[in-house]
């Protein structure tokens, strides 16, 4: 898919999924039987984390990010990119205080309409969302002293630019903590769809590839925190995988085996302070 | 939108900052109001509270409009008649 496309498809698709027609990543589309919440502690959210969120912020949508929350004091600024419903914005916002605050960009105007109810139904006064794209963000340069991003870079055909972006705002000494699908091998050309790429998959880059582009952006200290097998259930759940295999194209085992290649990683790295 | 958050906002296309900030209706926070960029001419609506800054190939030429037909009064006319990416011209 061009560039431009993907950018809408992901638009298009993460609309629905605001509006409960459709399940995203790592969501209950692959767990038909599971909620949010237990998508959620599966992940690492603590039940408080959980539970301190407004009903409704909260989609099942990442791959999950606690340790950057965690990492988090009090008065800083955050940037979460993809912020979607709110459900990060919001565990950040509680933990960086009324002194802190918490910027959401998302480019669904579907999700942040939900994120803008859930803000209000929390009383949550030091979060904002608004509408932009990760790629051209509309915040100022050295303004940021943390960004966060749970399972939303990947579906981005520009990573290198989201990245030169994160970098651009971040301030000197500042720090980005990503939690994302990364690939340890490229999948065949079939896991390239539309639906792939909504779970997550299709636009996941090459773990090395990934680290790079991170680098390329000027990033210091990259280090990766932690890294977990993406569901073996969630990829043989999708379309073109059960197609494949229904077509005798893939055998079960193939299928597991590109399940293997497919991890969610937590990696983060800071602005050099002399930078 | 929260007044406070003009210090962090910036273009998204240029990257100037800060932005200039017309407020057409404000309650406990900006509800409806526009960002202007001094430097490259975009405007960008700030609609139900939330500032809208896509870039131009994401943005709605009409609903853009629109935006700027509702607020026509309030707007000044280098953003009517020469704004970016769109204006009543």
């Amino acid at each position: 898919m061009r560039e431009d496309s993907v950018r809408k498809a992901v638009r298009k698709s993460y609309g629905s999924i605001a509006k409960g027609k459709q399940s995203g990543c790592c969501s209950s589309s692959c767990c038909n039987t599971i909620t949010p919440e237990e998508v959620s502690k599966k992940i690492g959210y603590s039940d408080e984390d959980v539970n301190s969120i407004p009903e409704g912020a909260n989609l099942g949508l990442g791959c999950g990010n606690p340790v950057a929350l965690a990492s988090l004091k009090e008065g800083e600024v955050v940037l979460d990119l993809g912020s979607g419903a709110g459900f990060d914005s919001f565990l950040a916002a509680r933990r960086v205080g009324p002194k802190g605050r918490v910027i959401g960009v998302d480019m669904t105007p579907e999700m942040l309409e939900r994120a803008r109810k859930n803000a209000k139904k929390g009383g949550f006064e030091n979060v904002e969302f608004r509408l932009g794209e990760i790629e051209n963000l509309p915040v100022a340069d050295n303004s940021i002293d943390v960004v966060i991003s749970n399972c939303v870079i990947n579906l981005s055909p520009e990573k290198g630019r989201v990245f030169r972006e994160a970098y651009r705002v971040l301030r000197p000494g500042g720090r980005i903590m990503v939690s994302d699908i990364v690939l340890l091998a490229p999948l065949p050309a079939f896991l390239k769809s539309t639906a792939s790429l909504v779970a997550c998959v299709g636009g996941a880059a090459l773990k090395k590839e990934y680290l790079k582009a991170m680098e390329g952006a000027g990033f210091a200290c990259i280090r990766e925190l932690e890294e977990s097998v993406y569901s073996i259930d969630s990829l043989i759940d999708l379309p073109e995988v059960k197609e494949a295999i229904g077509a005798g194209k893939v055998s079960i085992d193939q299928a597991k085996g590109y399940a293997k290649n497919v991890v969610s990683m937590k990696v983060m790295a800071i602005k050099q302070p002399s930078d | 939108m929260k007044r406070r958050l003009m210090d962090i906002l910036a273009c998204p296309i240029c990257k100037s900052h800060p932005l200039e900030l017309i407020v057409f209706t404000e309650k406990d926070e900006i509800d409806e109001g526009v960002l202007l960029c001094g430097r490259c001419g975009r405007w960008y609506p700030i609609i139900e509270t939330i500032p809208r800054m896509l870039p131009d190939d994401l943005r709605d030429a009409t609903e853009d409009r629109g935006f700027l037909e509702k607020w026509k009064p309030h707007l000044p006319e280098g953003v009517l008649k020469g704004g970016k990416p769109f204006s009543l011209e």
